[in-house]
Formats: structure tokens, sequence, C-alpha cells
């Protein structure tokens, strides 16, 4: 049973990394490859927390929110500067730079050895989780609160003026809407969402390395988003359970592990493809990525 | 005047690395309440010109006073605020979004379009909604009459629309923000005629029943003697003439360097 519920909560931690990258890609058409990105920023930063200081979760969760928020500036930024192709191959690079950090600053993020024995979250400070069923009932609520957040931002004005962004942002900004201020607030809510991702991956699994956080992570996410649909609620939750449950599926076909790997790699591809070729909005999104 | 440009002056530099002056003085007084048009052959700069009032073009020289006020430089989405609203001239309504939504956008009433605020005051920003609904609902029953088809179609998405009718609801669209003055570009462009007469009525009642002032660009001769209080001819670079619409059209030299007669 606690296999199966590793697999929720891993889910779990997907959906809300899938919904996060949705915001800026599927809403405001801001092609990102560095969602991995602040996923680690957040796993290291909340790792840096739950280390150091003895704070209650809800005030962690808070400054890792913050703080991997920041970071997204770094990226609005050169939305503001870069268009398209460009501005693809600029978040790549900022992908590229955070690993190389997180690879190499090894006084701080001990390098490929990584961190280990990080502590679980204690809950209003007092009660620490351990064990797969507290994670479980965590990232549910989680999970949930996110999901419903982000359903409600969909349908409110400031989702709709993403939307419009992504239609048409010449003519959004002739109507008065400041379309750096739009880009930079979806861009620090989804990097916000995704370090919290972070910090739970992170503390569930009680330790983190930067191969976790890299350029193929970005994609594995991106893939997720594709396959399942942009621009609403649901095609993105959709995306994180094809990817997370195929790869479980597929160990009950009985191929060996080598085969498998490879396997799910292929599946992930011709899924992709088929997908992009006869429902380019994705199997449940709303729209198309222009 | 509601609008006046004085000495708008750009250049552009082209693949060659050659410079050229596209405008070279441009001195140009708008009306309040009235129909403007500006006249001119291809890539005399009558686009430019628009996008250096309404801020999406920046390196120029010159001043432009909106209302006594002298907004050289200010941003396009702040130019739009101060009561200036534009049609582009391949402007369509946003594909993807609804005609409601398309409408609700150009609203001035931005309640619960800062997610933190949609958040935690949604009853707020759900009231508005109700409001910009009934607006939309008013404008389109002002534009296109009592119980028209527009009203049982404003939860179909904005790209189901023919282009005409996109090019209509474009325009009605500019009426649902708090704007003084409408800069049109091409407002005919690419629409078969039953949609133009439908034009030229939004644009008359964007004249005589709200009080706006229009700022448009056309190069359909009839539609500009038939809607333009003012004409201005942009020749090489200047304002060559401006005057009464049919003074203007029926002046030698322009019908002779624009219109080939």
């Amino acid at each position: 049973m606690e296999y199966v519920f590793h697999i929720i909560i891993m889910l779990n931690i997907y959906i809300m990394l899938t919904l996060s990258a949705n915001l800026t890609i599927g809403m405001a058409n801001l092609l990102t490859m560095c969602q991995a990105a602040f996923y680690g920023i957040g796993a290291y930063i909340g790792t840096f927390f739950l280390m150091q200081f003895n704070l209650p979760f809800l005030l962690v969760a808070a400054l890792v929110m913050l703080f991997t928020g920041a970071f997204s500036f770094l990226v609005s930024f050169a939305s503001v500067r870069l268009k398209d192709d460009y501005f693809v191959i600029a978040t790549m690079g900022f992908q590229l730079i955070v690993y190389t950090i997180l690879y190499n600053w090894t006084d701080v993020t001990r390098g490929p050895y990584g961190i280990p024995g990080i502590p679980g979250i204690r809950l209003f400070g007092m009660f620490e989780l351990t064990g797969v069923y507290a994670y479980l009932v965590l990232s549910l609520v989680l999970m949930a609160v996110v999901v419903f957040l982000f359903h409600h931002l969909v349908e409110s004005p400031f989702g709709r003026v993403l939307n419009a962004i992504r239609a048409d942002e010449i003519t959004v900004k002739s109507m008065g809407r400041n379309i750096v201020k739009f880009k930079s607030l979806a861009f620090f809510l989804s990097a916000a969402v995704a370090g919290l991702a972070g910090i739970i991956y992170a503390s569930y699994v009680s330790y983190i390395d930067p191969t976790s956080f890299t350029l193929d992570e970005s994609i594995f996410i991106l893939s997720a988003l594709f396959i399942g649909g942009i621009g609403n609620t649901k095609g993105p939750v959709l995306g994180a359970v094809f990817v997370v449950l195929l790869p479980e599926l597929l160990r009950f076909v009985g191929l060996p592990d080598s085969v498998a790997a490879n396997l799910r790699q292929i599946i992930y591809g011709l899924a992709l493809i088929l997908v992009m070729y006869y429902r380019p909005q994705g199997l449940l999104g709303k729209t198309i990525m222009k | 005047m509601i609008l006046q440009l004085k000495d708008i002056r750009i250049s552009f530099t082209n693949a060659q690395n050659e410079s050229f002056d596209l405008l070279r003085g441009v001195n140009l007084d708008v009306e309040k309440g009235k129909i403007t048009a500006l006249v001119g052959g291809n890539g005399t700069g009558k686009t430019t010109l628009f996008n250096i009032i309404s801020g999406f073009e920046k390196n120029y020289t010159g001043e432009v006073v909106f209302e006594g006020n002298d907004f050289n430089r200010i941003p396009a989405h702040r130019i739009s605020l101060m009561g200036i609203g534009r049609l582009f001239q391949d402007g369509q309504l946003m594909g993807g979004l609804t005609l409601m939504e398309n409408m609700k956008l150009a609203s001035d009433d931005t309640t619960g379009e800062m997610p933190f605020s949609s958040l935690l005051f949604p009853k707020k920003w759900k009231k508005a909604e109700l409001q910009k609904e009934l607006q939309v609902r008013e404008v389109l029953t002002r534009i296109f009459g009592q119980d028209n088809k527009y009203l049982n179609m404003l939860d179909k998405d904005a790209s189901e629309f023919s282009y005409g009718e996109q090019r209509i609801l474009s325009l009605a669209r500019l009426l649902m923000g708090g704007d003084r003055l409408l800069l049109l570009d091409e407002p005919t462009s690419g629409v078969n005629p039953m949609y133009i007469e439908i034009i030229e009525q939004i644009i008359r009642e964007m004249k005589e029943q709200e009080g706006l002032t229009v700022l448009l660009i056309e190069h359909n001769m009839h539609f500009v003697r038939k809607v333009a209080d003012v004409c201005a001819y942009l020749d090489e670079g200047i304002i060559a003439k401006v005057g009464p619409t049919a003074e203007v059209l029926d002046d030698k030299n322009v019908r002779n360097s624009y219109l080939g007669l």
C-alpha cells in the first residue's frame, strides 16, 4: 500500500508542477524551459530553512514561495526584451545556470553529493511529519488547494487578461493593460508554486541533489502539460496523471527495468507526437499554444 | 483641439543601413467631436503616426499633446488609460476568448485583474463582472439595435465570427472604455459592402451619440467622403493639405499625387 501512496504523493507534486507551468506557458503564451529550475530553487531554499531553523511549515512554505517567486523576475525580465524562440533559449539558459550553480557551489549545495537527512516538515512548529501517510495527506491537501486556486485564477479576470495576452498582446496593451506586469505576476505565481512542490519533494524524500532539477525535468513537465492540455485546470492535471502513472503501469507488463525505462521514453515521445498531430490543444486543453 | 501633433519627425534605417526620413515635421490639429480622415499613399507613415500617438513608437521627435497634456513617450498602456482607443489595421477580436470576454476586456473597470485581489475578494470582482455584462449588452443594443443576434452569441468564440463581423464587433468594443479619442486604422479594409455600411453607422454613432472624436486612416475615398468632416493629406512626410473633406479630396494636387487623377 505504501507503494501506491508514494505514487499518489509524486502525482500530487507533479500536478502542482504542471499547473504552475500552465500559468505561464498555457495562459500567457510564454514557453518556458526552466520550470525544474524553480522546482529546484524551492527544494534547496526549503531545505535550508528546514535544516537551519525550526520554523513551522506554513512560514517555511511562504518563505520558499516568496524567494522562488523573486527568482522568477530574472526570467520575466527576459520576457520583456526577448520574443518567441529567443525567449525559449533564454529560459533554457536560466535552467542551465541554476543547474550549474546547484552542481558546483559545493560549499552550500554539496554539489553532486546532494544533501541527505532533510528533516520532515513541522506542522505548526510542533508535529514533525514523517512517513508516507503524513505526506500523502499533506500533499493531497496542498494539491487540492493549488488546483482550487488555479481554477479560480483561470476563471477570474486575471485569467482572462492572460488568455488575451496569449491571443493578441498588442491589442491588450492598447486596452490599457500593462503586459510586463501581468507576465511578471504570472511568472511569480508559477515559480512560487513550483517552489512549493520543491519543498514538499525535498522534505518527503529527505535527500536532494541537482540531478532532480535538470533541463530533462523541465522538458518532462512540459510534456505532461502538452499531453494533458493547456489553458484550463483539468488539462494539466490529466497530463500529470499520464506521465506519472505510465511508468508504473509498465512495471506490471513484466519487462526488464532497462527495457521499461527506454520504452517509457518512446511512449512519452509517441504520445506527444500523436497529441500534437491530432489534438494540438492537448487531451483536455482549452487552447492551442501559438 | 483634442489632439495636437507638433513637428513630428521620425527616421528609419533600411537593410542597407541607409537612413531615410519617414515623417519630416507633421503638424496636425484634431478638432474635438469631429471625424478626421488621414489619407495618403502606402508607406507614407500614417500607421507610424498612429503608433506615435498611441505610444507604440518612441523614437521620434516633436510633441504629441492630448487635451492640453504633453504625453511624449508615455507607455502605450497608460496612453490608453488617458482616453485614447485604437483599432489596428488588422485588428480583430481575440480568438480563444468569447465575444463577452473580448468586450469585457475593453472595459475601464479592472476589478479582479490582480491575482491576489481576485483570490481574496471574489465577491467584489464577481459583482463588477455583472456590471460589465450589463454594459456589454447595453453597448451592443445601442449599436446593433434591440434583440440583435450578437446578444445571443456572447458565449461564442470570437474566432468563429466572420472577418466583417469581427471588424464591426471590434469597433463596438471600443465603446466599452471611457475613450474620448479613437484612432481607427483602415476600418473598412477587407470588409464587404454590407459591413462597410454598418461601420459607417457605427462611426457616426461614435461621433453623434457618444460625442467621441475619431481620427481614421482610410484608403476608401468614397467612405471618407461620407463620414469624415475633416481630411488631412499626408505626403512626403508632412501634412500637405488639411481642411473640409470635399475640399481636400477635390484638390488638384491631391487628386494628382495620391489618386492619380
